[in-house]
């Protein structure tokens, strides 16, 4: 069965991954999207490669395996110990270059975690006996043998991004490519996958590529990094400096802590579940925003925090306790910014609700330009990036004019640049009086935009601070 | 009877064999239960099928079930006499209509028979639970296994996904004043359908990265076929034909019309009660050995 590996492991340490002029341009494109990248790689290595949204990371990491590189127009050698990747069947190539993309749900093939371990090798016509060891062994590397019989579905986020990499590793590739492996995860979902990741380079010496745009959690983990802007690709001589937290501008000061502002939404003994036999969500949990300011509500994962978004803009029916606002619109938008999404074009899509709620063209096309969107008016909302697609389901929310703005997660999996203009968004609505309730994991963002902090827990808000206070009182819970 | 009993029992008869022998004894049982319309075969069948689900599912589920199975009997008794009139003792008329005592135990015996068919399937949820299908389906076909496999994986999805769209309607609903609930609908469709486009376009790029369609598939077997779950298969098999046989003898002497034949004590319902109520003989032995 390791006949078809290119690689022996045994021997001595040798370049793993040597890329030699590549450039690259998209069809119909002239602008090429890498120009004359070169990198050499040896086995072992754990190689950040940072950079922007578009600045073509994902495009370099999928050149590497031809099964799902993009069409275009290509030029120069990718070759992985040795043997250039276009000369490898899909069964070697899965043998020596595994994959790990970004979302974890789109990755995850099958119903039960068993199967989807067992999905890589059943492809490859791998004989029951090898398969069964080989799945052991990685079940146990992985702590995966406690929850072998679970169905994916009802993994939390993090298990299935170690599932994804774990069911890619049962067929013992040389060398990992890791896509954004932890933009969708909150920050201890994310130690614990990088943890996992450094042990698979450093014990099984498995040669890891990861292509992010927030490296700092990683850099400990990192034996170099290269950076991809306008096409070319840079080593970073400092790493020190991915382990910043770069500030975001904001057109605003802060609220005045002592404002006097009024609330404007209370919920009061707030009590929710979703089926009869269900547990309690929410236990009788109070919470009071006020008006014109921007407050964050941060907890674990799972700890009921979309639940309370959706009761607080009235989309469930609560057991008991009560939700008041004086808030005249309220809006909503949802932890993926595609379940807003219903038009052809982004031009279309803010024009959705202009005959319900009396706005012209004009206002849709300004809309646009303030975003930064002006470029893509014509263009499918699902193809542009995750940064552009939240900002458009922000204008369109935005048109609508609210005073009470709840937003889900609005930063997850979104680059430096795309961060600061949500910040910039919410800001300008707090300048308008507007006010902003967001559940989110992005510590970082939440200590630079939000005014007030409430922590979740156990179905109740633990503490509510503003932000200054909350961050200088927490000693586990920070950026 | 203990706690144990009334609740819903984890392990149960069969579970520690290959997933083809409770599929064997099913597949029997449900045919030996249908095509035996004989009171008493359907009596020991319906008490067989009773006795399994206070085991598995506990007693109150399965008392539960009886609110709908005996209106079920009853309906099925009083409608029979309306569509075959015939029988030798009438009991009563109905306008012209002579409603007959053979007529209305016929409809008893078939609404018995279909009581017992439906409490078989519920006990197959047990014995032979969805992944054991799908097991066996494994072993017949790798690819319809993967098929059926990737669809339950997408089906959680798409409601949820669904229930975010909605989620995100609802409240924004009302910040369009006019609102619109039919077009609101029509478009949760389209958004769902664009959506699940999308992510499958990666779910295609992910399966394509761990080499799909580079070689003949195998299959993960999670349950091993030993020489033990052949002799239990052989035994399964051949008791089958022989209850088989007897449920043919004793249905073929038996006939509701025009007069019921009497029933007599007879050597062959020993072995098709004990088959009938093999699964919960199992079951209380397994509970014995814990206790």
């Amino acid at each position: 069965m390791t006949g078809d590996r290119v690689a022996d492991r045994t021997a001595p340490p040798s370049c793993a991954l040597s890329i030699k002029n590549l450039s690259f341009a998209y069809p119909g494109s002239d602008e090429p999207v890498l120009r004359d990248v070169s990198l050499e790689l040896e086995r072992g290595a754990f190689c950040l490669l940072v950079g922007d949204t578009g600045s073509g990371k994902s495009t370099l990491l999928s050149l590497i395996k031809p099964q799902i590189a993009p069409a275009g127009e290509r030029s120069g050698s990718v070759a992985v110990h040795g043997h250039p990747v276009e000369k490898l069947d899909d069964a070697q190539s899965a043998r020596t270059v595994g994959f790990v993309f970004q979302n974890p749900d789109n990755q995850i093939v099958c119903e039960s975690v068993w199967h989807e371990m067992a999905f890589g090798l059943e492809n490859l016509g791998t004989p029951p006996g090898e398969m069964r060891r080989l799945i052991a062994e990685t079940s146990y590397f992985f702590g995966i043998d406690d929850w072998f019989r679970r169905e994916t579905d009802t993994l939390s986020g993090g298990r299935k991004q170690l599932l994804a990499l774990a069911s890619t590793l049962v067929m013992q590739p040389d060398i990992l490519l890791l896509d954004e492996p932890t933009a969708q995860l909150d920050p201890i979902a994310e130690k614990n996958f990088l943890h996992a990741l450094f042990r698979v380079n450093r014990e099984l010496g498995c040669t890891v590529v990861v292509a992010t745009h927030r490296p700092h959690a990683m850099v400990d983990y990192a034996t170099c990094a290269y950076r991809l802007a306008a096409g070319r690709l840079e080593p970073v001589e400092d790493m020190d400096e991915l382990r910043a937290h770069p500030a975001l501008p904001l057109a605003s000061d802060p609220a005045p802590a002592d404002a006097p502002t009024g609330e404007t939404l209370t919920a009061s003994r707030v009590w929710l579940r979703y089926g009869r036999d269900d547990d309690w969500i929410l236990r009788g949990l109070d919470m009071v925003a006020r008006r014109g300011r921007i407050h964050a509500l941060v907890g674990g994962n799972g700890c009921g925090k979309s639940t309370l978004l959706s009761a607080l803009g009235g989309a469930l029916r609560l057991q008991r306790g009560s939700v008041r606002t004086d808030a005249a619109v309220t809006v909503l938008l949802p932890q993926d910014p595609r379940a807003l999404f219903t038009q052809e074009s982004a031009g279309e899509e803010l024009m959705a609700w202009s005959g319900r709620l009396g706005y012209g063209k004009k206002e849709a096309r300004a809309m646009l330009e303030r975003l930064g969107l002006g470029a893509c008016v014509a263009r499918h909302p699902y193809d542009l990036s995750g940064g552009q697609q939240q900002l458009l389901a922000l204008g369109k929310l935005l048109l609508a004019k609210p005073d009470l703005l709840l937003l889900d997660e609005p930063t997850k999996g979104l680059d430096q640049a795309a961060r600061a203009e949500v910040a910039r968004v919410l800001a300008g609505l707090r300048d308008r009086g507007a006010t902003a309730v967001m559940a989110t994991h992005d510590l970082d963002f939440v200590a630079q935009v939000a005014d007030d902090v409430s922590m979740m827990f156990d179905g109740q808000l633990a503490c509510t601070d503003t932000s200054e206070e909350f961050f200088r009182g927490n000693v586990y819970y920070r950026p | 009877m203990s706690q144990r009993c009334v609740s819903r029992a984890a392990h149960t008869a069969f579970s520690a064999m290959h997933p083809s022998v409770p599929a064997c004894y099913l597949v029997i049982t449900l045919v030996l239960t249908m095509a035996a319309m004989q009171p008493a075969l359907i009596a020991l069948s319906l008490a067989g099928g009773l006795a399994y689900g206070c085991c598995a599912h506990g007693v109150r589920e399965t008392l539960h079930g009886l609110r709908w199975q005996l209106p079920f009997v009853a309906l099925v008794a009083l409608v029979n006499p309306l569509f075959s009139a015939s029988g030798s003792t009438e009991l009563f008329r109905i306008g012209t209509r002579a409603v007959y005592l053979e007529s209305l135990a016929f409809g008893c015996a078939m609404g018995g028979l279909f009581v017992a068919a439906a409490l078989w399937f519920s006990a197959g949820t047990r014995l032979c639970p969805f992944d054991k299908v799908m097991a066996l389906a494994g072993n017949a076909s790798p690819v319809v296994a993967l098929m059926v496999s990737m669809t339950m994986r997408l089906i959680p999805r798409f409601v949820r996904r669904g229930r975010q769209i909605a989620t995100a309607q609802t409240v924004n609903a009302r910040a369009l004043r006019a609102s619109d609930a039919l077009r609101d609908r029509l478009q949760l469709t389209t958004t769902l359908m664009d959506w699940g486009m999308e992510d499958s376009l990666e779910t295609a790029d992910a399966m394509r990265a761990r080499g799909w369609g580079a070689a003949r598939r195998t299959t993960y077997t999670r349950y091993r076929f030993c020489p033990s779950d052949a002799l239990a298969l052989t035994g399964l098999i051949s008791a089958g034909v022989i209850l088989g046989v007897l449920a043919w003898s004793a249905t073929a002497q038996y006939a509701f019309y025009p007069t019921m034949s009497e029933l007599v004590a007879w050597w062959g319902y020993a072995p098709y009660a004990a088959w009938m109520l093999m699964p919960a003989a199992l079951h209380v032995r397994e509970e014995r050995r814990f206790r």
